[in-house]
Parts: C-alpha cells; structure tokens; sequence
C-alpha cells in the first residue's frame, strides 16, 4: 500500500512542499473554500515557513476565482487569525501553517464564520465540493485588499481580559521562544507591554526552523539554557503558528505542556471565573483534579480544537484545552491560544508570589508516555475492541479511538485519521505502572 | 462551443471563467515554467477584473517551479516586452486580453528578449502542459516574487532616440487620446509632458471597465472625433487595453482607418529602415508606403508571433499588420502603441503639415474586414472548400487564402483568437469588393 504525503481531510489539506503540495491543489481547495463560504470576504495568515508565498498567491487566485474577497493579514499567530475573524465578522479565513509539522511541510486550515475551525459535518461537505470540482467561479473578480497590523485586535482583547496592573507591579523577568515562528514579530513586544523584561530567543525569521517546532521539552534546550543564565523568572514556548505554549520553571527545566495548561486551568477558576472545564480525552488526569479541587464540572471531548471549544460551547465552559499545550479561554476567544496561557501563567506568577519550580510541585505529580506506532488503518480500528476486551474491567470510552480508566492509570489509544499511526498516552501515578500497562497494549499489535 | 479556452502561441485564451479560469492559467504558468527552468520570470497584467486573479494564479505556480517572479502589475505588455530585451529574464508571463472583448482574457507567453512565442517553444510547452510533468522546487529552493516599478522614464529616452524629439517638442501637438481605461492610462500623462504635447484624455481611468470593445477602428472612434473637433486638436488617437495597437483621427474629426497606422509609421521612419514585415492581410497601403520610402515589403501570416520572428530571420526593422499594430525591432520585440504615437508626431513635425495633408496623397482603397461565424468543427471543411473553389486563381496559402485579382485581394482565414472566419477584401472600388464579399459569402454558405 502507497501512502501517500499528501492529506485532503476534513482538517484541510497538508503536504509536502515539491512534491504533492502543489499551487493547482492549494488553489482548488481554496475555490472550494470560497464556493462553500459563498463570498464575502477570506481573511488569509500564515506563519514564516519560506513556501507561504508560493501558497499564500495559489489561495488569493482561488478565493478570486469563486467571488470572495482574500484579505491579506501577511505573517499571523492562528488565534489572532482566529480573533480578526470573529471580531470583524467575517465569512471565513484561511491559515497558511502546518503548525508543528517540519519545515518543509505546508498545509491549509479552514476557519469559519465566528473564528472557529470547521465542524466535521461541514469540512466533509466541503471535501464533496473539492473533489467534485464543481465549484461557483465569477465572471467578476474582486480584488485583494490587505490590512497592516491584525495583530492589534488580539493584543486588545487580551488585555480586556487581562490583570495587567497585577503583572506590570511584578515585572517579571521573562524569557521566550518563538520558534522562528508566526509569533516572531509580536511577542517581544506584547510581553513588554504587559509589563516584563523580555529576552527573545529563536527570535529571527530565517527560513528555516530554529528547533522542532513542537514545544516538548526535548526541542528546548537553547530557552532552557537562556533561562537559567539570565536568571528569568519563567520560560515560553511557542510553536510555528503560535497556538500552544510550554512553560519553563526559573531553574530551567520544562515543566511539561500538560501541567501548563493544568496551572492556567487552575489560575482561571481560582482568581478569574468557576466554569466548567473541558480538555481532550488525551489530557492529562491533572486537569480533572483541578477541576474537582475547584468544584466545578469536568468533560472530556474528541481530540482536535474544534472538538474542544465546540464542546465548550455546549456547557458554558469559560475555560479548558488540550494537553499539548492547547490553552483555551472563551473570555478572549475559544481558540487555543499561546498568549492568552502567557498572560494566565504570568498573572498566576505575580499574584500567588513563589517561584514557578514551587507552582508546578503543587500540582498532583503523574508520569505519562505518549508514543506513536506505525500500523495499517485496517489494523488500527480492529486493535480497538481487542484492547477494550483486555481491559474490560476498566472505564471504557470509545468517544475517539479507545479510553480506558482505572483508579490508578488510564490509556488513550487513537488511530491518526490522516497517517497510518497509532497513538498511545498512558498516564499513571507509578512510573513503573506505565511500561508495564503499555507493554499489555503493545502485545496486542 | 465558443466557450472553448484557445491555445495558441499567442496566448492562452478564453472567456473568463467558462474556458479560462485559475486552473487552467496556474497549469500553463506551471508548465512554461517548467519549461524555462531556472532565473526569473517577468509579469504584468492589464486593467481588466480578472486580471489580477489569473496573475495570482501564474505567480504561485512560478515560484513552486523554482523560478522567481518580478511582477511590473499593472501595465501594458508593451513596457515589459521593451524591458525584457534590455534585461536578462527567462521569460515573460503578460495577464493581457488585447483587443478581445469582456469576459475574453489571455496568459500571453513572452521569449528571453520579450517576444511572443515562436510555434516551436510553444509546442514544447503545450507538450509540457499535456503531460501535467511539471517541474516542483522543494520548499528549499522555491522562488521568490518582488514587486517592481516600470522604469518608464527609461522607456521615454529610448523613444526619443528613434525620433526627432526637439522638433516634437516644439511643435506643441494638441494631441487627444481614448485609451480604453486600459494599462496605459497611469502612463499617458508622462508621455504627454516628455513630447510636450498638451494631452485630453478620455476613458483613462483603470478601475472603470472598457467604454467600448477594446479595438482601434473607426467604428469605435467618434467619442476621440468630437474631441478632436470641440477642442481644435491636431491629432486623435484611441489605444487598445493592452496599448500593442493604435489608430488616429485626423485634425478634422475624422476616423482613420487602422490600416493606416502602419504606412504612416513607414513614412516617419523614411531613411532609417530597409525592410518591413507585414502579413497577407494586410491593407496595401503599407506597400505604397514602402515603395514610396524605397523599402522592401515582406509577408508573412497574421499574427504578432509570425511578424516578429519573421522580422527577426529576414532582419526587418518594422513589422507590422492592419489591425494598428507596429514594431520597431531596435526598441522592442513587440507591437508597441505608444512608439507609433512617437513616429506619427514625428512625421507630423517633420513634414510640417496637418494629418490631413499627409494622408493627401494616399491613394484610394476600399476595404472591408467581417467575421463570419462558423462552428469550430466546420471551419476547417469550409477552408478546405474555398481551397478548391479558388485553385485556379492560384491562390497564397501563406495564412488561409489569399487571392490577388485585377484591382482587388481577398484573404480568408480562421481566427487564431476567436472562433470565428476572418475575410479581408481590398480593392480599388467599393464595388469590386462589395461584388467579391457577396461571392465568397454565398460560396461558404453554398
């Protein structure tokens, strides 16, 4: 079986630059984009990968052809793409990233009316419109317009949300890290503004990726290292498109994406709002005892933003997100969001007066794994019910993929829709507990 | 079935979006691209609405072969076929429907000096295209797109070197222009200043669509003639979109024939030039010219491809054909509006007469050009009838037929741009031609 590196899904179409990714597939799925929106104006960001022109040109010309407006907002984090979108009401935007993927991948993600991602029901809708080709072209174009700073609406919307006066009365020495990525031109200052010493690393957009842009601790070695010499109070990670964030502690060790978002979750129900909070069936157990330490309601979704913020929507929930460093707060907008977790971390930092190593050993301490294996899509469903059978004294889920809870560990187990992976998480209070439960998983294979 | 895209050397084109849409012009960018493989590519495009979706559209699939795009926007071919024979590019990518009329546009493919195609590079591409084998730069070596400003000052000294240009300027032209609302609008009020013309334009503003269908003739020339008479101007001009063609109206109001322009270019140039290529359809108005200037007259088929290349292998310095277009090879590969409005002022301050008095001594021709329609799959059937019917008059086959009688010639061929027959018919006497027309016309129908 071919597989090939090309992925048309209902989370847009990615693939490799030179080879599948090419401007008559972009410029296709961006008629499609514009036929199913039905005109109006598309706002267009990208991050700094060095083919966003080459894609950002395919997807004007496409947006022309089936009679929408594109709007140019040049280099832009997702959730700012996200936010323009929702505050200036538009039809819809296309994100030009492939967020956390290597350099030489690119991809297109759609957003619609109200700065969400589209629904599955819609994308699949969308997906018939592509590959029909059927699509509304114009005898009339309209032209391209452009806006020079979009990143200013975000930064305000932050800042309503924001205890500026709290942070600004700590200045805290910060450190962050950009990846080279779609952020690069804000973060330094928006970090200022609030009232930090920033220092900036991977801070230059050069073409290339500095690290991985995944914001494991692995990738972080050059923040780490800033921090601790510097003697910063707190370390950021951003990845390309600026959606999730990893926070370093002033001794320099990663503190995990899981418990970054488990102390914004915990920050925001205890000085800003009590809501409910939602996270991905992936998300760490942290994250429900947060929630129950707060007494408010826990819910767990697909994995996938949309999944997430539609689900927050559903119970009112102000504030959740995904383990991997996804931090969503509905007061700025419903969308993962790096800056608004800076800002919640930051506040956190000022407000309760320790060290951020102190912060993270008052979280309730798990070990967790997160693996990926390589199996056939067939294999991947089939493995599912012969894992639940196994653990069938457990909780079992099958929401997405397969989830199994017991007292003391829980696994996820997840076929990818666009690759031929499993992927595996399991967490448990013992780390010997975790070789020994994933070794039972991997037999089954 | 006339929604069908053509594809020919002389461009891609098609009713926007019915035959011509973004996929179809990102294929042919991806292809022509592929074909000139490595440097840089340089673009343009006219006024028209969907102009600057298709040159989108041929930017990104530039740069995802690997080359770069220096885009010049919004301005006529002309100016970027005069650059490209004085810089080094690998080729031109022009976004410009020239006189087809809306939704019509076309992907123009321009040579290394800035030339139309020839038949053989442009096979090459069109087999590029068919096999869909194009080239694709890894994310590494993608190229990359600039926007540049057309040197037009450069462009005005180049000019000026072909013509007499303190003469013009002393001669204080009262000059009134129709420009179509095409390309060269932002531009016209330079070339005024620089000849020292006082300058009326009409129809010069980009954002508006075109006031009429975008060919110089007479028929679309009366809003240039009242303008000509209410402001007691010396001379009348209307360009098409792209600015490659031109025809005049004289000082008293009245239309001028394209045909004209090329013969009244061959008189300016009197002296400086030895040869002239000019086509089988061709008004023979340029053969007095040139016989009249002691040059020699080639002929080849319609077309600014043919022309060009053709003035190239015979070392022609002008080439040019009846629609009112005109090149000048020392300056560019390409039909050039502006540089006939140039020679026709200069030939104008030169003789010191009216235009009037310069067409005085024209002899009289009577012709008649009409499109016949005729579905696409029949004109070949009907071409090879005329063949037969018209064998013993020993006819020319250089493009569709030419016939030559006694005080009349005929051409018929197919369009190269429309689906459509194309009769021109020449004659001493308006009933020579009016006989001859009525003749063919019912041995097509026959």
């Amino acid at each position: 079986m071919r597989i090939s590196d090309l992925k048309v899904s209902i989370s847009g179409i990615r693939g490799i630059v030179g080879k599948g990714l090419t401007p008559q597939l972009l410029m296709k799925f961006s008629e499609a984009f514009a036929t199913f929106i039905g005109g109006g104006t598309i706002a267009v960001g990208s991050d700094t990968r060095p083919s966003a022109e080459m894609v950002k040109y395919a997807v004007f010309s496409g947006i022309l052809s089936c009679g929408a407006t594109p709007l140019d907002l040049g280099i832009l984090p997702i959730p700012s793409l996200q936010i323009y979108t929702k505050e200036k009401k538009l039809e819809g935007a296309i994100s030009i990233t492939a967020s956390h993927n290597p350099v030489e991948w690119n991809a297109l993600k759609l957003i619609k009316k109200g700065g969400v991602f589209l629904y599955p029901y819609e994308a699949e809708e969308l997906l018939d419109l592509y590959y029909q080709g059927k699509f509304r072209r114009v005898d009339n174009p309209s032209k391209i317009e452009k806006e020079p700073s979009p990143f200013e609406l975000h930064e305000r919307r932050i800042f309503q949300f924001a205890d500026i006066d709290l942070i600004r009365k700590k200045r805290p020495n910060v450190v962050v890290d950009p990846c080279g990525g779609a952020a690069v031109p804000f973060v330094k200052k928006f970090l200022e503004r609030l009232g930090a010493e920033v220092i900036c690393v991977n801070c230059e957009i050069s073409g290339e990726f500095p690290r991985n842009p995944e914001p494991l601790p692995e990738n972080l070695n050059l923040l780490c290292e800033a921090v601790k010499t510097s003697g910063a109070d707190i370390g950021f990670a951003q990845d390309a498109d600026a959606d999730r964030l990893a926070a370093i502690d002033e001794k320099g060790n990663p503190i995990g994406e899981e418990n970054t978002l488990a102390l914004a979750v915990d920050y925001y129900l205890s000085n800003k709002k009590k809501s409910p909070v939602v996270v991905n069936l992936s998300t760490s157990k942290v994250l429900e005892d947060v929630a129950r330490k707060s007494g408010v309601s826990f819910f767990r979704s697909k994995v996938g933003e949309i999944n997430v913020s539609r689900k927050m929507m559903q119970v009112g929930a102000k504030i959740g997100g995904e383990g991997n460093g996804g931090i969503i707060a509905a007061d700025v907008h419903t969308c993962r969001d790096s800056f608004t977790g800076m800002v919640l971390l930051l506040e956190l930092l000022a407000w309760s007066g320790k060290r951020f190593s102190e912060l993270k050993e008052d979280l309730p301490q798990y070990h967790m794994i997160k693996e990926k294996v390589n199996i056939s899509f067939r294999e991947g469903k089939r493995i599912l019910s012969k894992l639940a059978e196994k653990f069938k004294d457990g909780r079992i889920d099958f929401t997405d993929g397969v989830r199994v809870d017991y007292p003391d560990f829980w696994f996820h187990v997840r076929p990818s829709n666009t690759e031929p992976v499993l992927r595996i998480i399991v967490e448990a209070l013992e780390e010997g507990l975790i070789n020994m439960i994933l070794k039972k998983i991997k037999e089954e294979l | 079935m006339n929604d069908r895209v053509r594809i020919t050397v002389s461009g891609i084109r098609g009713k926007v979006p019915q035959s011509l849409n973004v996929d179809i012009a990102s294929k042919f960018a991806s292809a022509f691209a592929s074909y000139l493989d490595e440097g840089r590519v340089a673009g343009c495009r006219d006024s028209r609405f969907s102009s600057h979706m298709l040159e989108m559209a041929v930017c990104s699939s530039v740069l995802a072969a690997g080359l770069d795009y220096i885009d010049f926007g919004l301005i006529p071919t002309p100016f970027l076929q005069f650059l490209m024979k004085r810089e080094p590019f690998s080729g031109g990518i022009s976004i410009s429907g020239g006189h087809n009329p809306l939704p019509w546009n076309a992907v123009v493919l321009l040579n290394e000096e800035g030339a139309y195609l020839e038949p053989f590079e442009g096979s090459e591409v069109f087999n590029i295209y068919e096999s869909g084998d194009f080239k694709k730069a890894s994310w590494k070596n993608l190229g990359a797109a600039a926007e540049r400003a057309f040197p037009v000052e450069l462009y005005l000294k180049e000019m000026s070197k072909w013509v007499n240009i303190q003469r013009i300027r002393e001669s204080n032209f009262k000059v009134v222009g129709d420009l179509c609302n095409g390309a060269i609008s932002p531009f016209m009020g330079i070339f005024g200043e620089f000849f020292n013309c006082k300058l009326v334009t009409i129809n010069d503003d980009l954002e508006k669509p075109f006031p009429h269908p975008p060919e110089p003739s007479i028929e679309n020339a009366a809003q240039v003639e009242a303008v000509v008479k209410a402001t007691d101007a010396d001379i009348g001009f209307l360009i098409n979109s792209d600015s490659s063609r031109i025809s005049f109206v004289s000082e008293k109001g009245k239309g001028l024939s394209e045909e004209l322009t090329l013969p009244l270019c061959l008189l300016s140039l009197q002296g400086k030039i030895s040869k002239v290529m000019t086509t089988v359809s061709t008004s023979s108005w340029a053969d007095w010219a040139a016989r009249r200037i002691g040059v020699n007259v080639y002929k080849t088929k319609v077309g600014q491809s043919a022309v060009i290349h053709m003035m190239g292998a015979e070392d022609a310095e002008v080439g040019g054909e009846g629609s009112g277009s005109v090149a000048f090879s020392p300056f560019s590969l390409g039909y050039d509006a502006l540089l006939s409005l140039a020679f026709v002022l200069d030939l104008m301050s030169k003789e010191g007469k009216s235009i009037s008095e310069i067409m005085a001594p024209f002899p009289e021709y009577y012709m008649e050009k009409c499109k016949i329609e005729v579905p696409p799959e029949m004109t070949y059937k009907i071409m090879d009838k005329l063949e037969k019917v018209y064998a013993k008059e020993r006819p020319d086959f250089t493009d569709g037929i030419r016939v030559e009688r006694k005080g009349l010639w005929f051409n018929i061929r197919p369009s190269t741009t429309e689906f459509i027959l194309r009769l021109i018919l020449e004659g001493e006497t308006d009933l020579l031609v009016k006989c001859a027309k009525a003749e063919i016309i019912e041995r097509i129908e026959e």
